[in-house]
């Protein structure tokens, strides 16, 4: 008899696993670079305690290492209790766990918040950071888009490499949202110099939403700013739409295995709303004369994306 | 016809029209330049171009405001990295009762003069106020930077917080949320040097000096 209970409690086990596996379309590779991205977090509200309770609780699953911010980090007042109650409280489990935050700003933010030590910025409104070799990241301060920072930027991205690069910044230069929309500006700014020095990936917020676009110049581009803030119906998808959701609070997992950059985007209350991976095509040479080396984006789970005419 | 006839007709027309005659209120005119009689006969004498002359003063101005900061810090503890943010408050604190202590005579129109003041108000009209035409890339920007504005005051009526005092020195007060200052508007303003940055305030826009926290000048109904 005991045995028998035995047995079923270890299929129960078995089977659980398997399910809380399948939540999961990363593949989970040892030496692999996993992190999270959020956005628009700092309200210190229910919505962002109940995403980042989530985000919690799929690093027991998925171990990220450390998580990108993409700007409003600290909403509203910016006392040292503001930092606690919109940062250091809702993502305890995570700091604790010694998950490191990389935090771009944001409209919102003062930029004073570079001199706080968890958002790992340097004091510096600028940088970039090497989580592993092969793969770097460049934060942007796109408020102020400054000749100055062009051109550390040219340089920092001339001296990367072949290697993963990954740009992180507030304003969206592509974006269906009714409320902003793309920002023409920066993007006039920014492209050129990204698809010059073949940045993959693009990672933005500051539309309270989540929206993944197709491919542009060889680049991919996602906004995940719908972390703690939400526009519901915001989206009117256009023909850079891949995906977009506006329906619900989220956060990006990300794991980058050799040329494959896998993705999964998750819900506040733990539903998987879009996966896939970009994928470097060709092989990156470190040359003068870089060109964009293109990725190719596969969705995947649910395709599903607001029902709204295309605007053309 | 008769009138009753008529007046039927007339409301009918205006019921069909795009706009009712009473939303179609025109656009603010923009603001005229105000440039003072010492300035035109300095852009005379040296054949310059008068708002270059303007904002090359503002520039000479800004510079003597970076002096006064940069001897400021170096007397106040520095702004470093840190685990804990009331340490950065009191840096930027110690920094601010510095500046205001070196500047305590400074009153608004010290940096931003009155011709100045008005340079600056032009700069923002064609960002912010002027009509742009429907379907173009400034409509769009345009309405962007409406709903930046709006978003503004929902978030102090959420936030609450100290209201701001529009005052030369004064410390904005940190329960208060700073404002978003869309881009498109920063760019068509003079680049200020890292230390500084515009917030708008409502109507008015307002130069911070980031480290010491302090109001550094305003302008007073910068967007008309």
């Amino acid at each position: 008899m005991r045995r028998s209970l035995l047995f079923v409690l270890m299929l129960l086990v078995l089977a659980v696993s398997a399910l809380v596996a399948q939540d999961l379309t990363v593949p989970m590779k040892n030496g692999s670079v996993k992190f999270a991205v959020i956005g628009d977090t700092g309200t210190g509200d229910k919505h962002q305690l109940a995403v980042a309770k989530q985000l919690t609780a799929t690093r027991a699953k998925f171990p990220f290492e450390f998580v990108v911010m993409v700007g409003d980090n600290i909403y509203g007042g910016n006392s040292a209790k503001d930092y606690d109650r919109k940062f250091a409280i809702p993502y305890r489990p995570l700091l604790d766990a010694g998950v490191k935050f990389y935090a771009a700003l944001g409209n919102h933010d003062d930029p004073s918040e570079r001199y706080y030590k968890p958002f790992n910025m340097n004091g510096e409104r600028y940088y970039t950071f090497k989580p592993a070799d092969g793969v770097r990241f460049f934060a942007l301060d796109s408020t102020y888009m400054d000749e100055k920072q062009l051109k550390w930027l040219d340089e920092q991205l001339a001296m990367s490499g072949s290697e993963w690069k990954i740009v992180f910044f507030h304003h969206p230069p592509y974006s269906s949202g009714d409320t902003h929309g793309s920002d023409e500006t920066l993007r006039t700014q920014l492209e050129p110099r990204f698809v010059k020095a073949g940045v993959n990936v693009v990672l933005t917020g500051h539309e309270h939403f989540y929206e993944r676009i197709k491919p542009q110049k060889g680049i991919a581009y996602f906004i995940t700013g719908s972390s703690a803030k939400l526009r519901e119906g915001n989206i009117t998808q256009t023909q850079c739409t891949a995906k977009g959701f506006d329906s619900g609070y989220t956060f990006m997992i990300v794991e980058i295995v050799g040329n494959d950059m896998h993705y999964q985007v998750i819900t506040d209350t733990g539903k998987t709303i879009d996966s896939g991976k970009v994928q470097r095509v060709g092989k990156v040479e470190p040359t003068p004369n870089r060109t964009a080396q293109p990725v190719v984006a596969t969705g995947g789970a649910d395709k599903k994306t607001p029902s709204k005419p295309v605007k053309q | 016809m008769n009138v009753s006839r008529l007046l039927v007709v007339v409301g009918f027309a205006c019921a069909l029209s795009p706009e009712p005659a009473a939303a179609q209120t025109a656009a603010p005119k923009p603001p005229q330049p105000k440039i003072s009689t010492a300035t035109k006969e300095k852009a005379a004498e040296e054949n310059a171009n008068p708002d270059a002359i303007i904002l090359s003063d503002f520039q000479k101005r800004i510079d003597a405001y970076m002096d006064i900061h940069k001897a400021a810090a170096k007397e106040a503890p520095p702004l470093k990295e840190t685990k804990n943010p009331a340490e950065i408050k009191a840096a930027q604190d110690a920094l601010g009762a510095k500046i205001r202590a070196a500047r305590k005579t400074a009153k608004q129109g010290d940096i931003m003069t009155p011709e100045i003041q008005n340079k600056f108000r032009r700069l923002m009209y064609p960002v912010v106020t002027s009509p742009a035409p429907q379907g173009t890339a400034g409509r769009e920007v345009k309405k962007d930077i409406k709903e930046e504005l709006k978003e503004n005051t929902e978030e102090r009526k959420e936030e609450g917080g100290k209201p701001v005092v529009l005052k030369v020195n004064a410390t904005y007060p940190s329960d208060t949320p700073l404002p978003t200052t869309p881009p498109q508007v920063l760019m068509n303003l003079p680049k200020l040097p890292e230390q500084l940055e515009y917030r708008l305030i409502g109507k008015n826009l307002i130069i911070r000096d980031v480290e010491g926290n302090i109001i550094v000048d305003f302008v007073p109904n910068a967007v008309q």
